[in-house]
């Protein structure tokens, strides 16, 4: 579903490299889990996968679905369904959260050549995901993101994930500041996503949230390449050795 | 003997030959040479004016501004600004009153709503109140020149006590097709404890020039609310001055939506002179192609214990200008003063420009009062976030324009108001085509 | 006092028997030119100095721009008709039988500010003008750090000095940044200038100590036309400080004083003012008019220009120190304390013009009216179209004390890029009866409260003077606030 081969990107403004070479292969149904100490690059490969400005690519290639990902806008790869749960949400004041996910959710579906959601379907299909993520329904008049607790934020974007139903899933950093209870609810919601034609790409610092959603693979991402790869007990040496173990393998 | 500023002969020259109002009182015509006599002494503003820096006199060049509108036509389309919940409504057309298309029937007791020319008629005792005040005691040439020649307005006066629930609607329509003016002179009295609610729209076709002056008198306790949707034709120019007084406890809040007109000057002064009123002046722009719109607002805090809120919101685009300039001024007696004025811009384009200037003239030591400004674009991250979810860049960007203005509409307290300027927030979305 | 002024004195005290070898007016007779403003005046001005035959005709040419213009009245100020023809536009430096002869003969308010500040009894006397033994003389001064400066290639001395050692460059920089017509005072400063100081730094050098004046009468010799001009070459350091935490005696009216910067590539200027001339007295009689132009380009890319003011002194300050920032990434901040009291009227603030791509601006501006005083902030922040990526953030802030005042906020926020981005925030409030009542009834008098409550008001400001320059101005602070509370 999506090849990353030897890909190099840095930043507009001062040109500083992040990724220096990454290679990569996600297959539907499969979850991944990236890894890696901090300034590694991990949120920058996020960031370049959904298009967001500010990035260069300075060499090599990302496959999706056998199209060129970088030639596509950061709103028509999320049509194409690329999904990024953000590190941290934005927020929008001003824009109601109800009327945001029915412009997003009838884009995408459009895309898809699906007809537009009345506002009865919306609903309907709005409030069987809320249950899933333990959200209120008065969440959903509230301006997008303003005035959301850390925890709420996060829940909010993995609803929104449950409501696009994409294919490939980005997960970024989506355990950082949530109390246990939080990250088993968001967890939980995650697992419900799994499915054979949908891959998650999960990118933590901690090995706390693969408690909870077991990967397939791990990647252990540092200094802007890939530099372990392996199954999930990977995850379990990173935890005990910690990323010092990477002075060997990098 | 007073100099004449050169630049103002073709006007003097005009009102020589102007055609009186029918049943013109001689007291009036008097009144309209003092008037002429001023605007000859202040002459056209020019960019070293301080209130006019930010204004580009030129769209004026070449204009005949000294001609008038006539009353050609009552086959207008006004449907697209009537508002369905206004229990009374003017329509009045290049400047004059169109009966047939007005709704002044079942007007409660104690209250006088009508066109200028028949308040004028009806209380030749009281006419001068409509001129009174002396061009807004400042430097108004507009409004001076207004006083010379203006032909019709409308006039709400409402006694002690009167409450008027559902909205009056004035419709003020121009359309030309060779230059020419309207002037439209306005007067709005509420007694102690009355209450209204006003909504006025501009809008037309053809390169007229607008030049309208309002007064407003509000006494002990009254409450005024005052809507403006100034949706002028792209050709046209449009001017208007309000002043307003505000007694005991009274309350005046106005909001403006800007969406039209070539060259558009809004001009407020509101003087508060009573204990505990409270004022609040709202607007937004919204320009493109190359429009250019300045808000200019004085609220003079003359009164103890009295508030003004201030939000005016502004997006320019394409090659178009907006500015703001608003000062709050409280003088030495006017204690526990609580103002807060906030001037914020979306500048969308590199072509585009906005300029802002935000004042505070404090004399009185017991007070609080702030004022911000902000320019800026679209917020990148917000923008990146929703095109993150789907939505094309576009909407995106009107979804955050609509946004933002809708937090200045939102001040507005009356629902059926506020989808009114919503849904000519949306007509006007619709139309650009990014 | 701190450590560093006394240094100082010993230092002047050292080299005083070396003076006036370098100092402003060895060649000048004691002789003042007749009253009133003519091209006359000019040449006798210039040839008492000696200058070169193209200063006089910059000062000249001047002056003719000067004939056309008409005295600015756009600010909130109200000032007395100034009589020019009635001036004196040269004075040679006053004799000792002119001066005061001892204290005894000074102004006792004056004597109680120093007193207060806590200024040794030999400068009080300096300062006073009374003529002393030792002679004070801030080039003496100079000359003591002048052979450190000398090695390092820094140029540090009067703007006399300048034109007759170092032409080309003065002649390369003098109205590069404020041009003789840029308004009515520059350009009567730049037709009769008196004297001022020059300073060039140049590439890759940091200039090792605060250049100032260093020694608190400087200004008053230096007159009510000072001219400085300061450049900082590639990569350059410099922080200078400018005036005195003393009000001086001088009965001059009239003060417009021109300053120009000159950032290059990297380079970066500090420039500290504090200013307490005399304010005049509590019912408004006498006091200085100060109307300053100031202003510094980032001519170079990377470059930094950082004003720092506090403004307690003069009946009437007008006074915008301003950064043009033309190369890209340059970075210009303006951070002010302005005190009114009594009925001093000050209108100040800063004018930021970005004109390269990314480049920042900071504006921070804290007023303080008491008394019947009058205090304006005025700014202008200017994003021309091609100031891609460029940012302001202004916060200005008012203190009102006492109902007799006013504080008044005008800025001028004009944006032509979309990447551009400002922000302004201004304030206006009383100190708050809480805060007062808190202090004094832990035992603060009225005085020390309300100097407490307005220290912390301006400590942003503050915070970014030089150490013992800090100090002093809080005290200041202090002083200039007297009987504003009852």
């Amino acid at each position: 579903m999506l090849e990353i081969r030897n890909l190099h990107a840095r930043i507009e403004e001062d040109g500083r490299e992040i990724l220096k070479g990454i290679d990569l292969s996600v297959k539907a149904g499969e979850v991944h889990a990236i890894m890696g100490p901090n300034g590694s690059g991990k949120s920058t490969l996020a960031s370049v996968l959904a298009g967001r400005p500010g990035y260069e690519i300075t060499e090599g290639s990302v496959t999706y679905q056998d199209r060129d990902l970088l030639g596509l806008a950061a709103d028509e790869r999320a049509r194409e369904g690329i999904f990024l749960a953000f590190q941290y949400p934005v927020e929008i004041p001003g824009v109601n959260n109800m009327y945001f996910l029915r412009a997003a959710l009838n884009a995408v579906r459009k895309q898809r050549g699906d007809k537009d959601l009345d506002a009865g379907q919306f609903l309907k299909a709005v409030r069987a995901k809320l249950k899933l993520l333990d959200i209120g329904e008065d969440l959903l008049q509230r301006a997008v993101n303003v005035g959301f607790s850390g925890g709420e934020k996060k829940r909010n974007e993995i609803f929104q994930m449950a409501m696009l139903e994409p294919k490939l899933a980005i997960l970024d950093e989506t355990d950082s500041g949530l109390d246990i209870d939080a990250l088993r609810v968001v967890s939980n919601g995650v697992n419900r996503l799994r499915s054979p034609e949908r891959a998650i790409v999960m990118i933590t610092h901690y090995q706390r949230l693969l408690d909870y959603i077991e990967p397939d693979h791990v990647h252990v991402l540092s200094g802007g390449k890939i530099v372990l790869s392996g199954d999930k007990n990977l995850a379990t040496e990173l935890e005990k050795h910690g990323y010092a173990m990477l002075g060997d393998a990098a | 003997m007073t100099v004449t500023k050169p630049e103002t002969a073709p006007w003097l020259a005009a009102f020589k030959s102007r055609v009186p109002l029918a049943h013109e009182p001689a007291a009036l015509t008097l009144r309209r040479e003092t008037s002429l006599n001023r605007f000859a002494e202040l002459g056209l503003p020019t960019r070293r004016d301080e209130d006019w820096r930010y204004t580009d006199l030129r769209p004026l060049d070449g204009k005949n501004l000294t001609a008038h509108l006539s009353k050609i036509s009552e086959d207008i389309d006004i449907n697209s600004y009537v508002l369905e919940d206004s229990a009374h409504r003017i329509v009045l057309f290049n400047g004059h009153w169109v009966e047939s298309l007005s709704k002044l029937d079942k007007l409660p007791s104690g209250v006088w709503f009508g066109p200028s020319s028949n308040w004028l008629k009806d209380f030749p005792d009281l006419n001068m109140e409509i001129l009174e005040t002396s061009e807004f005691e400042g430097r108004q040439p507009f409004t001076s020149l207004n006083g010379a020649f203006f032909s019709d307005g409308f006039v709400l006066t409402l006694d002690p006590g009167v409450v008027l629930n559902r909205p009056i609607q004035i419709l003020h329509v121009g359309q030309t097709g060779k230059s020419g003016a309207q002037h439209l002179r306005n007067l709005v009295r509420l007694g102690s404890g009355a209450q209204a609610t006003l909504v006025e729209s501009f809008s037309g076709e053809g390169d007229y020039w607008t030049n309208a002056a309002t007064s407003i008198h509000l006494a002990e306790s009254a409450t005024l609310h005052h809507v403006r949707l100034q949706d002028e034709a792209l050709e046209a120019i449009h001017f208007a001055s309000v002043r307003a007084t505000l007694g005991v406890r009274s309350k005046y809040d106005t909001f403006t939506l800007t969406l039209g007109a070539r060259l558009s000057r809004h001009d407020i002064a509101a003087s508060i002179e009573g204990e505990g009123a409270h004022c609040a002046l709202g607007g937004a722009f919204l320009l493109r192609g190359q429009q250019d719109a300045t808000t200019v607002t004085l609220v003079d805090h003359a009164a103890p214990g009295c508030e003004t809120r201030e939000l005016y919101k502004g997006v320019v685009d394409e090659r178009s200008h907006g500015a703001f300039l608003g000062k709050i001024a409280v003088r030495p007696d006017a204690q526990k003063t609580d103002a807060h004025q906030l001037s914020r811009n979306l500048l969308l384009s590199p072509r585009a420009s906005v300029d802002t200037k935000p004042e505070l003239e404090i004399y009185a030591d017991d007070v609080k009062c702030s004022h911000g400004a902000t320019v800026g674009d679209l917020d990148e991250a917000a923008l990146f976030y929703l095109r993150a979810r789907g939505i094309p860049e576009d909407e995106a960007r009107r979804m955050l324009i609509y946004a933002f203005t809708a937090e200045a509409i939102e001040t507005v307290g009356n629902m059926a108001l506020r989808a009114y300027l919503h849904g000519h927030l949306e007509r006007w979305l619709a139309k650009s085509g990014k | 006092m701190s450590g560093a002024t006394a240094e100082t004195l010993d230092a002047v005290q050292s080299a005083s028997g070396d003076s006036y070898k370098y100092g402003f007016f060895t060649d000048i007779e004691a002789e003042t030119a007749p009253p009133g403003l003519n091209e006359d005046t000019i040449r006798f001005i210039s040839a008492k100095k000696e200058e070169p035959q193209w200063l006089l005709d910059w000062r000249l040419e001047a002056y003719r721009v000067w004939l056309k213009m008409a005295e600015p009245h756009w600010a909130k100020l109200k000032v007395a008709p100034i009589d020019y023809q009635g001036a004196t536009y040269y004075s040679a430096p006053k004799q000792d039988k002119d001066r005061p002869k001892s204290l005894d003969e000074i102004d006792p308010e004056l004597l109680k500010t120093y007193e207060k500040l806590g200024i040794p009894l030999r400068e009080r006397e300096a300062l006073a003008g009374i003529a002393v033994d030792a002679v004070f003389d801030s080039v003496s001064v100079a000359t003591t750090f002048k052979g450190k400066l000398g090695e390092m290639g820094i140029i540090f001395c009067s703007f006399g000095e300048a034109v007759r050692e170092h032409p080309e460059l003065v002649r390369k920089y003098l109205g590069t940044v404020v041009p003789q017509g840029d308004n009515f005072f520059a350009a009567l400063n730049s037709a009769v200038f008196s004297d001022g100081s020059f300073v060039y730094v140049p590439e890759g050098v940091r200039c090792p100590m605060e250049l100032s004046t260093y020694f608190r009468i400087n200004a008053a010799n230096t007159g009510q036309f000072e001219r400085t001009l300061l450049i900082a070459d590639k990569g350059a350091y410099v922080s200078y400080l400018e005036g005195c935490t003393a009000p001086q005696r001088d009965e001059n009216q009239l003060h417009a004083a021109v300053v120009e910067l000159v950032a290059l590539e990297g380079a970066q200027i500090k420039y500290s003012t504090v200013q307490n001339w005399y304010p005049g007295d509590a019912e408004g009689r006498g006091g200085i008019y100060n109307f300053v132009t100031k202003r510094g380009i980032c001519k170079g890319d990377n470059s930094k220009i950082s004003w720092t003011q506090v403004e307690t002194g003069s009946a009437i300050t007008w006074k915008y120190p301003s950064c043009i920032l033309e190369g890209d990434n340059s970075v210009g901040e303006f951070y002010s304390v302005a005190i009114t009291n009594n009925l001093q009227q000050a209108d100040t603030g800063t004018k930021m013009i970005h004109i390269g791509k990314n480049t920042r601006s900071t504006i921070i501006s804290k007023g303080i009216s008491a008394g019947r005083g009058q205090n304006t902030y005025r700014g202008l922040v200017r994003m021309l179209p091609k100031a891609k990526n460029s940012r302001n953030f202004t916060q200005c802030d008012s203190l009102l004390v006492g109902d007799k005042c006013g504080a008044h906020t005008v800025p001028y926020v004009e944006i032509r890029n979309p990447s551009a981005r400002a922000e302004h925030e201004a304030t206006t409030s009383k100190v708050s009866d809480d805060q007062m009542f808190y202090c004094q009834q832990r035992g603060l008098s009225k005085e020390d409260a309300l100097a407490l409550i307005v220290n912390g008001f301006c400590k942003e400001v503050l915070k970014e003077l030089p150490m013992e320059f800090a100090v002093e101005a809080q005290k200041l602070l202090a002083v200039s606030l007297e009987g504003s509370v009852g």
